[in-house]
């Protein structure tokens, strides 16, 4: 069973190393990145405690909106999804993403105190 | 008709009194001397002297100085004027041996005045003035001029006016719609409460609308349309204000008590207790005083206790009894009777003229007795009843001689027969109370003697069970017996022993402490909300940094991709694009530290318009390179 498991991960990973364009690469490890980021403030809340609570709050929206935005932008220039997205550039899906984080950044400044 | 009509009101009014009102309100001898001297005061003119001479005489007094009155009404006589002439005239008649001059004129001036054209308060003045005077007049005219007037104007004043004056005229005339009168007016009566009765237009006008009726319905000898209730409502009206504004209310009320006591038909009758309706062994009657409403007592009255219970057990002690009359007051010998102590309720009723109203009164009448003290008994009883008591008596006043010694292993008890020292029967008075004065510290604690079902009253003390209540301090105590009711004529407050009690040393305050009720409390200070418990500052920083390292992460996977900026044009637009960008995200940190929200979305408006134009420039320069190299 764990045989079957492991040689499905090594294969999808050296599909995801081949085939994958650099752009979207370099996204996901972006993507790897925030993850991190949010999952390391989850765990000092469960360790420490939720002392300031709008901070831990912010902080974790703030990935969790960041993580969403650059799956976004990820599906938007996959050039495999062209198809969906006619009239988006990629540009387009770029400026899209500046602004919508423009717009996060600001709700999550103003609630982390 | 009309005959028909007022007896079936007399039939009616006598079947639905049931429960008939008694006068709350009425004139004592005080009020009556004060009205008196109201209207006894020196007057100025001729409407003053009017008023005063006239009201006196209502009152039955005669004035100080007729003969001065008499010249002072005829040196200020204005015979021009009908009023004047009025006032004059009857001053005059009220006066012995006052006569005022009349001419031909004076007689044709009034004659005159009564006709459609003059007001109520006119036509009144001269029919008065020319009957005193004892001149001829029409009567007929003077009801159709008083008719013409009624319909004109349709108020309280001038129907009053009307009355009064119909009164005045010969009996032949036709007096019954101005008869009539009497009834609509009285259905104007504001009821107040079902107590008072009275015109909005104040207490004058009631006060002269009673006059007025009775004077007329005596006039023409028929009852006048007033109930008994209605009677006694005006009557507690006019006689519930007991100093008067002016000269002319004093003397409407004195008209309306006038007429109260001497008409033929409705005289009320006030009944009230000489003092307080209080009987006992030393005062053993019961005085009322019956009187009309100017308080003359009614002699001929004959005063009967109808029935006389007790309101407690409800039982009838007397029946019929009459009063008997003495010295202007109406007494009765209740305590041969043999009441026990108490409080009765008398039904008392006024008979021997058949004028009277409101002769059925109801009193509350206490009788109270003097108390004693039998067999008191004290004695000290062990717990485990193994000793036997032994029983101390002690006599009232005396003191008892030994004091007596409880600890905690004793009951001091106490038993006692309260009875009246007349009729040796048992009392159970309001108050029995036991009280112990510890006389070195101040100390008292009061408790409650209980009687049992053979009204022998019992105290017991157990030492162990009230500690809390002498807070276990030991010592002499001096013991009091209180008895109290209202019933009773000698309260009784006796130190009877001095009693001993001890207390278990331990449980004893070392200092006895004054009740500290007044004194200023510990003052309380406020405590603000304590800040939240936050973590140490070393496992902060490290979280810090370990939340920070992911970027570190991410700058080794983008290098190791191979992510890189060559294709950094160095266009105006790029380079404007990025300091845009950069100023944006700079002014999120001043936004973090400095500002607040509008300041924020002022600045963001324009850095950010800025970085779209700019970046809209980059962007489509790039999209056009892309799409070249395709």
């Amino acid at each position: 069973m764990s045989n079957s498991v492991i040689s499905v991960i090594s294969r999808f990973l050296e599909e995801y190393a081949s085939s994958t364009p650099n752009k979207l690469k370099v996204i996901d490890a972006y993507l790897l990145y925030i993850m991190m980021t949010g999952a390391l403030q989850f765990l000092y809340c469960l360790l420490v405690g939720t002392f300031p609570f709008n901070s831990f709050l912010s902080g974790f929206i703030s990935c969790v909106g960041s993580f969403i935005l650059a799956v976004c932008l990820r599906i938007q220039i996959n050039p495999q999804n062209k198809g969906e997205f006619l009239s988006i550039s990629p540009e387009r899906a770029f400026a899209d993403f500046l602004f919508a984080h423009t717009v996060l950044h600001l709700v999550v400044i103003n609630f982390i105190g | 008709m009309a005959h028909l009509c007022l007896f079936s009101l007399l039939v009616l009014s006598l079947v639905l009194e049931t429960q008939a009102l008694t006068p709350t309100h009425h004139l004592t001898t005080t009020d009556v001397a004060r009205l008196q001297a109201v209207l006894s005061q020196p007057f100025t003119d001729l409407k003053s002297a009017y008023y005063s001479v006239v009201g006196l005489s209502k009152l039955g007094i005669s004035v100080a100085d007729a003969a001065e009155t008499c010249r002072f009404i005829k040196s200020n006589l204005d015979p021009s004027s009908v009023e004047s002439l009025f006032f004059a005239a009857e001053a005059s008649q009220a006066l012995p041996g006052c006569e005022i001059p009349v001419s031909n004129d004076t007689r044709d001036l009034l004659l005159a005045t009564v006709s459609e054209d003059s007001t109520a308060s006119q036509i009144h003045q001269s029919v008065s003035a020319l009957s005193s005077l004892g001149l001829p007049l029409a009567s007929q005219e003077v009801v159709s001029a008083l008719k013409a007037r009624i319909s004109k104007e349709d108020n309280v004043l001038t129907i009053i006016l009307a009355l009064q004056t119909a009164s005045r005229l010969s009996q032949q005339a036709e007096l019954g719609e101005i008869l009539e009168e009497i009834e609509d007016l009285a259905a104007r009566l504001d009821d107040l409460g079902g107590v008072y009765l009275q015109f909005e237009e104040g207490l004058e006008a009631t006060a002269l609308f009673v006059s007025a009726a009775y004077a007329l319905s005596d006039h023409v000898d028929m009852e006048p349309p007033l109930k008994e209730d209605q009677v006694i409502q005006l009557v507690n009206s006019i006689f519930s204000k007991k100093s008067w504004d002016s000269l002319s209310e004093a003397f409407s009320v004195a008209s309306a008590a006038e007429s109260l006591s001497n008409n033929r038909f409705h005289v009320p009758v006030i009944v009230s207790a000489q003092g307080p309706a209080a009987i006992s062994h030393s005062q053993p009657f019961l005085r009322l005083q019956v009187t009309n409403v100017l308080c003359k007592p009614l002699s001929s009255a004959s005063v009967l206790v109808e029935s006389a219970t007790a309101t407690s057990s409800k039982s009838a002690i007397l029946s019929q009894a009459p009063f008997t009359l003495r010295d202007g007051v109406f007494e009765l010998n209740f305590m041969a009777s043999q009441p026990a102590s108490g409080y009765y309720q008398f039904s008392v009723a006024i008979a021997g003229d058949s004028r009277f109203v409101a002769n059925h009164v109801e009193l509350k009448v206490k009788v109270s007795t003097r108390v004693s003290i039998n067999n008191m008994d004290l004695s000290v009883v062990d717990k485990d009843q193994s000793i036997g008591p032994k029983t101390t008596r002690v006599e009232y006043p005396a003191k008892a001689k030994a004091s007596f010694m409880a600890d905690s292993h004793q009951i001091f008890a106490m038993t006692f027969q309260l009875v009246d020292e007349t009729t040796g029967v048992e009392l159970t008075p309001h108050q029995t109370f036991v009280r112990l004065h510890n006389q070195k510290t101040g100390q008292e604690v009061v408790f409650v003697a209980e009687p049992d079902s053979k009204n022998l009253y019992k105290f017991e003390l157990d030492t162990t069970e009230r500690k809390t209540e002498f807070d276990s301090i030991s010592g002499t105590y001096a013991l009091y017996l209180m008895v109290g009711d209202a019933t009773l004529e000698n309260p009784i407050l006796w130190n009877v022993a001095d009693v001993v009690l001890k207390f278990l040393d331990e449980e004893a305050p070392s200092t006895i402490q004054a009740k500290t009720l007044y004194t200023p409390k510990p003052e309380i200070q406020h405590l603000f909300r304590e800040p939240e418990k936050k973590p140490p500052t070393v496992v902060s920083n490290a979280f810090t940094a370990l939340v920070l390292s992911p970027f570190l992460l991410l700058l080794i996977l983008w290098f190791k991709l191979g992510a890189n900026i060559s294709n950094f044009t160095l266009s105006p637009s790029t380079v404007l694009f990025h300091i845009g960008h950069a100023a944006m995200l700079g002014l999120m940190y001043v936004y973090w530290t400095h500002l607040n929200m509008f300041q924020t979305l002022k600045y963001l408006a324009i850095i950010g318009s800025f970085t779209f134009l700019a970046g809209n420039r980059m962007l489509a320069q790039k999209a056009v390179k892309r799409l070249e190299r395709k």
